[in-house]
């Protein structure tokens, strides 16, 4: 193994690992701040460092503090103890765990040698996801019946019974876009996605599968227990479901677990469906062959994105009554200077790009760099359509569950699969 | 007597709404057009700024107790104990002593309120025959390190000020 080998293998794990750990903060706050946003409210946004509130990110500091110094209890009925304490790491590594199928950027060839941008940089690409996210039931199971407690088993049940029924529109719809890719590499799937429909159109998967993906994206939303499909949860009408016996930070896992489930199918859904890393009319080896023209792109639009929002910051981090000395204000004033230093360094990384020039190993890398600011960026936009429903749409009866499972999505994912070979046998 | 029965119209049944989809993609629209209209501007929010931006109190509104005075300063409160009699929360302990003056008999000479108990529901004010305690303090928060600060006495009850003037607290509106 070559040094070079080594620090992309590290880069790798280390991206796979934390990324989703890190898109906590920011999916627990999209949450809080969305919602509040949504229902005309403003969501937390008083916690905060030296004054510096981060638009409300510093409570989630503050929230991960409170959990951690909590008390950690066991209640006294558990019978099995162990059972009890795997149930929220099995659903946390899981969560984590299935998210390294996942290619955050295209194929990097680095003095010749070709890496997959992956965390574990395997062929088994989609069945490695479905193989894990299935696994990850078996914690809720496992907490609601360690729980020994009627509310808990109840939750339990339900996600026994809600995995049965979803595990197999979700499998079916994969099916179908199998047919159509040709593989099972999501490697290979996205790169699929980067050729043009009729010369003009990204062909992405919800472009040549809109029904596929519309089953996809229900049963993901199912497999990640997030509303209209937290039954399992159901506070409404089983307390807090599978975790009511837990506390501090035990709770802290299958609370993370939850948003790490929803950052990974978000990113397997972007990845199937809106082209993964993909730039829409941008393929890797345009990049690689014009690094001058996007470097210059890039040098243009980022002062100018950089401009909006520092107007934006300006508009909306003042307070809403009268005060004498806005303390907001200066705080607004010190974003801007961090975001224009920001852009200045940006700069002259990309002036570093612009000397390197075309076709070497920095344009590759430069490309790479895109792709994975891209693929990040559609992934937050995917978690926000999971706020988004789940601040729209109340929650689905236990029978409306299975009814839309067993007799809509199933019939409709083979009736997918039925008209996806055929178009695709009659074209070929 | 007949009962009134009124037949609600059930919903959800046209072909267009049990397609689910194009429902939740309108519901979908309303919901993201309150995120972006305060996303883009946060001064549209629908919220008071509390604690710098404090709520308007009306002098109905039911805040902490006070007890009254006539107008030469003596206390109204002859302990007749009708408010303790009819507290629901039994919080109001009241004793009555020796007078002294003309005016009437008795005077409390203690008249404790364990502001814990009190559920705020204003019966006592009602009960009152001497228009001696009123809730029109416009207090609305209470805030102590001890249990035992929440247990207010005669001197405290007779000292709090009301903000609004007696034909404001008649009339129940500014």
């Amino acid at each position: 193994m070559s040094l070079l080998d080594t620090v992309v293998t590290i880069f790798r794990v280390l991206f796979a690992a934390f990324i989703p750990v890190c898109f906590l903060a920011v999916l627990v706050w999209m949450e809080r701040r969305g919602c509040g946003f949504i229902q005309d409210r403003s969501g937390p946004n008083r916690a905060n460092i030296f004054g510096f509130r981060l638009a409300g990110i510093v409570q989630n500091l503050a929230d991960g503090l409170k959990l951690a110094f909590k008390e950690d209890v066991i209640p006294g009925h558990v019978k099995y103890k162990f059972y009890f304490v795997l149930a929220p790491v099995i659903v946390f590594t899981i969560a984590i765990v299935s998210f390294a199928a996942v290619p955050f950027a295209d194929a990097l060839i680095l003095e010749g040698k070709t890496y997959l941008m992956q965390g574990i940089p395997t062929d088994l690409g989609i069945l490695w996801f479905l193989a894990l996210v299935g696994f990850s039931v078996y914690g809720i199971i496992l907490a609601g019946w360690s729980s020994h407690n009627k509310y808990s088993m109840l939750g339990g049940l339900r996600a026994a019974a809600q995995v049965i029924s979803y595990e197999i529109p979700l499998g079916l719809a994969v099916i179908s876009l199998l047919i159509v890719y040709g593989t099972v590499n999501l490697t290979g799937i996205v790169q699929y996605q980067g050729q043009l429909l009729f010369g003009f159109i990204p062909m992405w998967g919800i472009v040549i599968q809109p029904l596929g993906a519309v089953i996809f994206i229900v049963a993901a939303f199912a497999e990640a227990n997030r509303i209209p499909f937290d039954l399992v949860e159901g506070e409404s009408e089983i307390v807090a479901g599978f975790h009511t016996e837990y506390s501090g930070m035990k709770f802290a896992m299958f609370f993370m677990g939850e948003y790490v489930a929803m950052f990974t199918s978000s990113a397997v859904i972007v990845t199937l469906f809106f082209g993964g890393f993909q730039i829409p009319w941008m393929s890797t080896a345009f990049m690689v062959e014009h690094t001058r023209l996007v470097v210059v792109l890039l040098m243009l639009l980022v002062p100018v994105f950089a401009y909006f929002f520092a107007g934006w910051i300006r508009k909306n981090n003042r307070s809403h009554f009268p005060r004498e000395n806005d303390p907001d204000l200066v705080e607004a004033k010190w974003y801007i200077r961090v975001l224009w230093v920001a852009v200045i360094l940006i700069e002259l990384v990309l002036l570093f790009f612009l000397i390197a020039g075309a076709g070497g190993a920095a344009a590759r890398i430069l490309a790479a760099s895109l792709q994975i600011t891209s693929f990040l960026v559609k992934v937050t936009f995917m978690c926000f359509v999971y706020v988004w429903v789940r601040w729209t749409l109340p929650r689905f009866r236990y029978d409306q569950l299975q009814k839309l499972g067993w007799q809509t999505l199933l019939p409709l994912s083979l009736l997918n699969i039925l008209i996806t070979s055929a178009v695709v046998v009659a074209l070929s | 007597m007949s009962i009134d029965i009124k037949t609600i119209e059930r919903k959800g049944d046209t072909p267009q709404e049990r397609v689910y989809l194009i429902e939740v993609f309108k519901g979908m629209a309303v919901t993201f057009g309150h995120f972006i209209r305060n996303f883009l501007d946060n001064s549209k929010l629908y919220i008071r700024h509390y604690p710098e931006v404090e709520p308007e109190i009306t002098p109905r509104w039911r805040g902490r107790h006070r007890l009254t005075r006539h107008e030469d300063g003596t206390v109204k409160c002859v302990a007749c104990f009708m408010c303790q009699t009819n507290c629901p929360a039994k919080c109001i302990m009241i004793e009555a002593g020796e007078r002294g003056d003309d005016r009437t008999e008795k005077l409390p000479i203690r008249f404790d309120i364990d502001l814990l108990e009190c559920i705020y529901c204003g019966y006592c004010v009602e009960a009152c025959p001497m228009d001696a305690i009123r809730m029109d303090t416009g207090i609305y928060t209470l805030t102590g390190t001890a249990r035992e600060s929440f247990v207010i006495g005669l001197e405290e009850l007779l000292r709090s000020e009301s903000p609004f003037t007696d034909e404001e607290y008649k009339k129940g509106s500014k």
